[in-house]
């Protein structure tokens, strides 16, 4: 295919990168000499991989693109280097290299050698290591030998591609080629976007009910508001939560279904762009949409449609799925008592007899009090760790009568431990019940009390300083 | 049907027990199968929704996927169930889709390097035992690169030879995961998405939101799925009770008092239905073991079958000595002559009650159900659970309990719509244990319903509808009187047959409530016994150091430590060393002077000559040495010469 073809189709399919493809073209030909190196860096979702990935698929010239997230080990990308680099050329070629010379690839030299006499004689030939700032377990001299591999094989030409630009120091280098992808703008997005509107209808209304409305005119009416509903959705949500493309994009598409309701059931004809907005205004006031959840719940149909609800505040209350047995939510709470009560504290609020010198608890401060010593409240501060024993301790303060000194106390704790509601601080031993050990909590405050509420106990009446 | 087939299997593993054995624990063998069957049921309808998602995920795999379909089990915290749970999904998934079925904990995952080589011999070991030609496999290093072992190329590699629809990989125990390497293995296995079906299933215990929490967002937006709930342990458990305790084919019962402390533990300790059954097992297991005459439990036992032991032992039964007081006080001294003399006899006697005593007990354990089913329809609240009934019921005080005696008013003032509903859900309980005359009932009652014109349904005389309060001003005080509204024609004939109802039911009651502990041979038909069990089940570590250590005569037992003058908490130095130093440590504060706790134990151990000082040295400071060994105290660095106290007694 021809250079200006090329350039010509990746216009048409990647939008608002026409600069960028221009300059991949005129620094990799065929057959003009190229770079030994570049470092092609942007953030998320701007178009690099694809970009790169269709080029070189289009132009012919031979080429590996590894995604260096699919490697654990620097050892394990140097392997897939060598490897997918041998894969290439037999596949360009169509010939069948004799493998057995590069059965191993320790370390960089390795590389080094592998590489040279892999490509000795031959043409030039690209390397693309995706995403190499996401290597796992890099070492710090990597991206630098990488750098400089041009050097000593001529026909070598690599690139690297990062989120942000590799700085000279990391290259030891003082000038290295980079190309840029910024991230776009919002009249970049909503060209991209416009680009595909979603229908309205999902199935086509019935040509006896509506015999004017045709398919051409229904894909006008998608477009006209579409490219409304999505700068809408832009400025008042994505505008701060998630400018990249893929967020946009998936935060409009969950929205979209919601938003035509009102369409869909005929209540607003396709162009009542601002009687919609106004009546489906709770979308873009909430913030569900924006939102990454593993559940798609979906939105909930709002019970009248004429009436826009007002978006409430109220979040699911973290309520325990499966109620925990009696002794185990004690002990939960009194872990939480230990985490944030200092130990000082524990004869003013678990004392069983009533000494009326130390019995004070300290009321809840008054509004003088707060201004004048402004103090975090405990809950929000991280837990602090405590020995088992105190733990225990608060367990048997916070339960009329006695509880019987079994095992089963042991194997509640190890099994929150295992659960990691407790967590043991520090790097200890390995076993979870060996003494001296010291704990912490490993939840908040909103599941501890919905957790005492469920035993009838309200732990903020044993929580110093109170919560408001 | 289901039933009827469960029914034969049981037969059938009885009698396999009964040909094979000597002595056959047929209760035990029964119970056994059935926990397992009904814990099988109870999370059947979950299995098969996690199956079906499978299966509508990897529908398409042709189609790009964007995000790792994602099941989020949620399994409730009693951990010890989720890898029979995992277990028992990955048999239904191989069943039922065309997957490769993986299942990783957080044991043998220490970080993703070990974790992918798991995974990888995992899934690729699947396999081999019908891919014999595996080793003909050239070897790769002498042919080139080859893949590192925890590469996933591997698997790709093996899926090129094995077409399955999807991998499905389950965290069994997702919140021990580190969350890194969680977050970790979803970019991964989301960047190999376009090569490898994955499908992750995560095992969780809390709840599916805070597994949520420990995710970043792009974890998340990597993963898309459902959530499913597996059932809650206190309902299955509730099922198992009543397939193997409360059912009236056990020959075995479990007494009421050891149920309720196994049913006290699932709701106080652990929820834990392996557990439970383990519990279950373990009784019948005792039972049989240790107590020799239940050796008549068997079926078809012939006399010359029983050695004269077993006699002997059945005459050592408290409930033998209570039947022999009751024939005396009946005045039949020949026959408790025979009885005492002639095994022959004795063994009529014990096939004969041991017939009776069984049907008495499943009546009761049949009554109990028929009162909780009549609870259930009747919509009493508040609803007591089936167990908690048994129990009650077995320990005897359901006579003129209040449960009972609130059930049967308000069968007084049932209405007739309703009183159709709990005929239909009795008629399905009817049966030898039950047979009182239902069909009648219902024939009278259906005319009673033609003949009602009216929309409104019949109402007994003692419905509240029918009062009435009348107020009266006698001499300015308001008397109050209730009246009965007259009844139509159809109304107190209905009554009358609900009365008759209600007289049958109570007497029905009456006869099956008994206290089985009054029965002849219960020690053989009922288990009862709390000694192994809590020992076996909830041992006291702690409890028994402390016990030995503060009081150590418990357990040596001698005469010389048992205490100073009758005192027996007065320490003495014939105590062992380290109990008289334990002491000395429970009396102090969390900072021990080392050097006057060395004074304290000298003027106990010590004779006072100075000689003999570094004996009691040397064993002051093994005792030392001993306590910080149990963990009991640690060197501190807050004071010198000090050392910190680290448990308290009593905790």
């Amino acid at each position: 295919m021809l250079p200006d073809e090329i350039i010509a189709q990746l216009i048409s399919e990647f939008q608002c990168r026409d600069q960028h493809i221009q300059y991949l073209a005129a620094l990799y030909t065929a057959h003009l000499p190229s770079p030994s190196f570049l470092n092609v860096h942007g953030l998320t979702a701007t178009g690099k991989s694809s970009i790169l990935r269709s080029y070189f698929h289009l132009s012919g010239i031979p080429h590996a693109m590894i995604n260096v997230r699919e490697c654990v080990t620097a050892r394990h990308l140097l392997e897939r280097v060598v490897a997918s680099s041998l894969d290439a050329l037999d596949e360009h070629h169509d010939e069948k290299i004799d493998r057995r010379p590069y059965a191993r690839t320790e370390n960089l030299s390795a590389l080094c050698v592998n590489l040279a006499k892999l490509l000795e004689g031959r043409g030039k030939f690209v390397l693309v290591l995706d995403a190499v700032d996401k290597l796992r377990e890099a070492g710090g001299t990597l991206i630098a030998a990488l750098g400089r591999l041009g050097e000593s094989i001529p026909n070598l030409s690599l690139i690297l591609t990062t989120t942000l630009p590799l700085p000279p120091s990391s290259l030891h280098h003082p000038s290295t080629p980079t190309l840029s992808f910024p991230p776009y703008t919002r009249p970049q997005l909503l060209a991209i976007l416009t680009h595909n509107p979603p229908k309205t209808f999902l199935t086509a209304p019935s040509a006896e009910d509506s015999p004017d409305y045709t398919p051409d005119l229904a894909a006008e009416d998608d477009a006209w508001l579409w490219s409304r509903f999505i700068s809408a959705v832009f400025d008042s949500l994505s505008k701060h939560t998630g400018r990249d493309l893929l967020s946009f994009r998936s935060c409009c598409m969950k929205l979209w279904r919601p938003f035509v309701e009102p369409v869909m059931s005929g209540q607003f004809g396709t162009r009542d762009f601002s009687r919609l907005i106004i009546n489906r205004r709770h979308l873009f006031q909430l913030e569900d949409s924006v939102l990454d959840r593993i559940i798609n719940t979906g939105e909930t149909p709002t019970t009248n449609p004429l009436e826009p609800s007002t978006p409430s505040k109220k979040r699911i209350a973290r309520t325990p799925a499966h109620a925990l047995p009696f002794y185990t939510t004690h002990l939960l709470i009194a872990a939480y008592l230990a985490s944030y009560n200092p130990s000082r504290t524990d004869i003013t609020y678990f004392m069983k007899h009533t000494d009326k010198r130390k019995n004070r608890r300290r009321t809840t401060n008054t509004v003088a009090n707060a201004t004048k010593a402004r103090k975090i409240s405990r809950h929000l501060l991280t837990p602090s760790p405590f020995p088992l024993d105190r733990l225990l301790a608060i367990f048997r303060a916070l339960l009329d009568g006695s509880v019987p000194q079994v095992a089963d106390v042991y194997t509640q704790i190890a099994t929150l431990t295992s659960l990691r509601l407790l967590v043991r601080a520090g790097a200890g031993s390995n076993d979870a019940l060996e003494g001296g050990g010291r704990w912490r909590v490993g939840f908040g405050w909103e599941y501890v009390r919905a957790l005492g509420r469920s035993v009838n106990l309200e732990v903020g009446e044993y929580l110093v300083g109170g919560v408001d | 049907m289901n039933l009827r087939r469960r029914k034969n299997e049981r037969q059938s593993v009885s009698e396999r027990a009964n040909t094979t054995h000597t002595r056959n624990y047929p209760s035990d063998f029964r119970s056994t199968a059935t926990c397992g069957r009904s814990k099988k049921s109870a999370s059947d309808a979950v299995q098969q929704k996690i199956v079906d998602f499978i299966s509508t995920a990897t529908s398409s795999p042709d189609e790009p996927k964007f995000a790792i379909p994602a099941g989020l089990i949620v399994a409730g915290p009693s951990i010890a169930s989720h890898g029979p749970f995992f277990q028992r999904l990955g048999q239904n998934i191989k069943d039922e889709t065309n997957s490769a079925y993986v299942v990783l904990t957080s044991g043998e995952s220490p970080n993703l390097k070990t974790l992918l080589k798991n995974l990888i011999k995992k899934v690729t070991s699947h396999v081999e035992d019908d891919d014999d030609d595996d080793l003909d496999r050239p070897a790769s290093s002498r042919h080139g690169p080859k893949l590192l072992n925890y590469d996933l190329g591997h698997v790709q590699e093996w899926r090129k030879k094995n077409r399955v629809a999807s991998i499905v990989i389950a965290f069994q125990d997702s919140e021990a995961f580190d969350a890194g390497l969680l977050a970790d293995i979803v970019d991964l296995f989301n960047s190999w998405l376009d090569r490898l079906p994955f499908v992750l299933l995560f095992g969780i215990a809390t709840s599916a939101e805070s597994f949520e929490d420990r995710l970043a967002g792009r974890s998340l937006r990597y993963l898309e799925g459902e959530k499913f709930d597996v059932t809650q342990s206190d309902d299955i458990i509730e099922k198992i009770f009543s397939a193997t305790v409360a059912s009236t084919a056990s020959r075995l019962h479990v007494g009421p008092n050891l149920c309720r402390r196994m049913l006290d533990r699932q709701k106080d300790h652990v929820q834990n239905v392996q557990d439970f059954c383990d519990g279950l097992k373990y009784a019948y297991m005792s039972h049989f073991y240790a107590s020799y005459p239940t050796i008549f439990l068997r079926n078809g036992l012939a006399f010359e079958d029983l050695p004269a032991e077993a006699f002997e032992a059945a005459r050592n039964l408290p409930s033998f000595r209570r039947l022999v007081e009751d024939k005396l006080e009946d005045g039949r001294p020949g026959n408790v002559r025979q009885l005492l003399e002639s095994d022959q006899h004795l063994f009529q006697q014990i096939t004969k009650s041991m017939e009776t005593g069984q049907h008495a007990l499943s009546t009761l354990s049949h009554a109990a159900q028929v009162l909780f089913s009549i609870r259930a329809s009747l919509q009493i609240s508040p609803s007591i659970r089936l167990s908690s009934m048994w129990t009650r019921a077995a320990a005897g005080d359901m006579v003129g309990s209040p449960i009972l005696r609130e059930t049967m008013l308000s069968i007084k003032k049932i209405s007739s719509d309703k009183f159709v509903d709990l005929l239909a859900a009795l008629s399905s309980l009817h049966g030898d244990f039950f047979n009182m005359d239902l069909d009648t009932l219902q024939q009278e009652l259906n005319s009673l319903i033609e003949k009602n014109d009216t929309s409104a349904p019949l109402r007994t005389q003692h419905d509240v509808r029918n009062d009435s309060l009348r107020t009266t001003v006698v001499a300015q005080k308001v008397l109050l009187s209730k009246h009965k509204a007259a009844l139509s024609e159809q109304d107190r004939a209905y009554s009358d047959l609900v009365g008759r109802f209600h007289d049958q039911l109570e007497e029905y009651f009456e006869s099956a409530f008994i206290d089985p502990q009054s029965i002849f041979l219960s020690e053989v038909l009922i288990y009862d016994l709390k000694s192994p069990h809590t020992e076996v089940f909830q041992p006291k570590p702690r409890f028994a150091i402390e016990r030995a250590l503060a009081t150590p005569h418990d357990y040596l037992g001698c005469d010389c430590c048992s205490g100073v003058d009758g005192n027996e908490a007065a320490l003495a130095a014939t105590q062992p060393a380290t109990a008289i130093v334990y002491q000395m440590y429970v009396e102090s504060g969390a900072l021990i002077n080392v050097s006057d706790l060395w004074s304290a134990f000298n003027a106990i151990a010590g004779d006072g000559e100075e000689d003999n000082e570094p004996k009691t040295m040397a064993l002051f400071q093994r005792a030392l040495a001993e306590l910080k060994y149990i963990g009991l105290v640690k060197p501190s660095r807050k004071k010198t010469d000090h050392v910190s106290k680290i448990m308290w007694k009593g905790l």
